[in-house]
C-alpha cells in the first residue's frame, strides 16, 4: 500500500503477503531473463547470414502462375535487403523475377511469391538469394 | 454573491463543459499527435488483424474506466462518473483522431470504409487516454462537478493506493509508450542491431532507471521510503514487478502490431527488451504522475 501525504508517497513497512509473492515471482522472472540473455551472449555464434530457399506452392492465377517460396536465414545474425532471384528457363528463354525482403531475422523465415507468365512446372525454376546487407 | 452565482449558473455550467471538452481535445492531441503523424500507424489501420484491433479497443474500455475512477475530480469520483468520463474521453479521442487524419489527407472520401475505420480506431486508443488525462490532470481545479468538495490528498488523510492499482498505473504508462514506439521500424531495427551484451545492459539500465526515477529523486510524488525499510524492499516489491509489467505490456503491444509473427523466441525476447526500455520509463513516470 502506498499512502500519499503532502505529495510524498510513503510505502508502508508492513507489506501484505501478496506484494512479496508478486515481488518474488518478478525477481525470478527477471533473473531468468538475464540468465538466458547472458547465456546467449556467451554461447551464440553470430555467424553471417546464410539462406535456404524453398519453393512452396505453385498456382495458376489470372494472368500467369504464382510461385510461393520461403527464405530461411539459418544463421545467428539478421540480414536486411535480401534480394531473391527467380529464374524460369523454358525452351531456352529465361524469365527472371526479383523480390527484396526488408529483413530476414536470425533463424527465421520469410515468405514471398513470384508471378511468372510461363508454367513453372514445365520449365526449369531456380530460386536463390543473391545478396543482403547488414541492418 | 450567491444570487449572482445563481443567475449565471446555467451559462457557467455550459462554459465549464466546453472548457472540459477543449481540455480533452488538447490532451488527446498532446498524447496522440506523434502517432497521428507516424506512417506505420496509418499502415496498421489497414493491415492489422481485425481481431487484435478489437481486443485493443475493448481492453481500452476498462483501462479508461479505472483511470477515470482514480483520477476523477479530487480523487472521489464514483464508478458511474468514471464510466461517463470514459465515454466522453473515448468520443473526444475518436473525433480528434478522425479530424486530424482527415486534415493530413490520410483518410479521404473514396477510400474503402474498412481502411478509414481501421485508421481512426487504432489512433483512438492513445487519443482517448490523452483526452481523459487532459480533462482531469492538466486542468487543475476543474469545476465540472460541484459535488466534490474535499481534496482528500491534502487534509492529512492519506490517500491509499492499492498494490494492484499501483501496478495498473505502471501498466498504463508502459502501454502508452509502447503504443508510440512499437509500430515503428526503428524499434525493430534496434533489436536487430543490438548484440546480446547490449540487450543485457538494456535490461539493467531499464531496472536501474525505473528504481532511481521513482525513489532516489525527490520529485513531487516520489516514493520516499520510511526510514526502517531496507533498500531492496522497494526493488523487489515495486520496481521489479514494474519491470515485469513493462515486459508484459511490450509483448502485448508487439503482438498486436504484428511484429512477432513467426519469429523465434530469442528474436521476440530482444524486441521485448528493447521496447521495455522506454516502457519502463513510462511505467515509472506514470507512477510518479498518476
Amino acid at each position: 500500500m502506498t499512502s500519499t501525504r503532502k505529495g510524498m508517497n510513503t510505502e508502508h513497512d508492513e507489506p501484505r503477503i501478496v506484494e512479496w509473492i508478486v515481488g518474488a515471482g518478478s525477481t525470478l522472472l527477471v533473473t531468468l531473463l538475464i540468465g538466458w540473455i547472458t547465456w546467449e551472449a556467451l554461447t551464440n555464434e553470430r555467424e553471417p547470414p546464410a539462406f535456404v530457399v524453398r519453393p512452396l506452392a505453385t498456382e495458376a492465377v489470372a494472368d500467369g502462375y504464382r510461385v510461393e517460396f520461403s527464405v530461411e536465414n539459418t544463421a545467428g545474425s539478421t540480414a536486411a535487403a535480401v534480394v531473391v532471384h527467380g529464374d524460369l528457363e523454358t525452351d531456352g528463354e529465361t524469365e527472371r523475377n526479383d523480390v527484396t525482403f526488408d529483413y530476414v531475422p536470425a533463424r527465421s523465415q520469410a515468405k514471398g511469391a513470384f508471378f511468372f507468365t510461363s508454367d513453372p512446372r514445365a520449365g526449369n525454376l531456380t530460386i536463390r538469394a543473391v545478396s543482403y546487407t547488414e541492418p | 454573491m450567491a444570487k449572482a452565482q445563481r443567475i449565471d449558473g446555467r451559462g457557467g455550467k455550459r462554459r465549464d463543459f466546453l472548457v472540459g471538452v477543449a481540455r480533452g481535445i488538447a490532451g488527446a492531441l498532446l498524447f496522440a499527435l506523434p502517432m497521428l503523424m507516424t506512417m506505420e500507424m496509418w499502415e496498421l489501420g489497414f493491415y492489422i488483424d481485425r481481431r487484435k484491433l478489437l481486443l485493443l479497443l475493448l481492453l481500452n474500455l476498462p483501462l479508461l474506466v479505472v483511470l477515470a475512477h482514480r483520477l476523477g475530480f479530487e480523487h472521489t469520483a464514483t464508478w458511474r462518473e468514471a464510466v461517463r468520463d470514459t465515454a466522453a474521453a473515448y468520443g473526444i479521442g475518436i473525433f480528434t483522431s478522425a479530424f486530424f487524419l482527415a486534415l493530413f489527407g490520410i483518410i479521404r472520401f473514396g477510400m474503402p470504409l474498412d481502411e478509414t475505420l481501421g485508421k481512426i480506431a487504432i489512433q483512438s486508443v492513445p487519443a482517448s487516454i490523452g483526452a481523459l488525462l487532459g480533462r482531469s490532470q492538466l486542468g487543475g481545479s476543474g469545476s465540472e462537478d460541484s459535488r466534490d468538495e474535499e481534496e482528500s490528498g491534502d487534509d492529512g488523510q492519506p490517500l491509499e493506493t492499492g498494490y494492484a492499482t499501483e501496478l495498473f498505473m505502471m501498466a498504463i504508462g508502459a502501454l502508452f509508450i509502447a503504443l508510440n514506439v512499437a509500430p515503428t521500424e526503428e524499434m525493430i531495427l534496434v533489436s536487430y542491431k543490438m548484440t546480446y551484451w547490449h540487450a543485457l545492459a538494456a535490461i539493467l539500465v531499464s531496472i536501474a532507471m525505473m528504481h532511481a526515477f521513482v525513489y532516489a529523486m525527490s520529485f513531487q510524488g516520489g516514493h520516499e521510503l520510511s526510514p526502517h525499510t531496507p533498500w531492496w524492499h522497494a526493488l523487489v516489491r515495486f520496481t521489479l514487478p514494474g519491470y515485469v509489467v513493462a515486459l508484459a505490456i511490450s509483448l502485448y503491444a508487439l503482438w498486436t502490431f504484428e511484429r512477432l509473427s513467426g519469429a523465434p523466441p530469442l528474436t521476440i525476447a530482444m524486441a521485448v527488451i528493447v521496447l521495455s526500455l522506454p516502457g519502463a520509463l513510462g511505467a515509472a513516470a506514470a507512477r510518479l504522475i498518476l
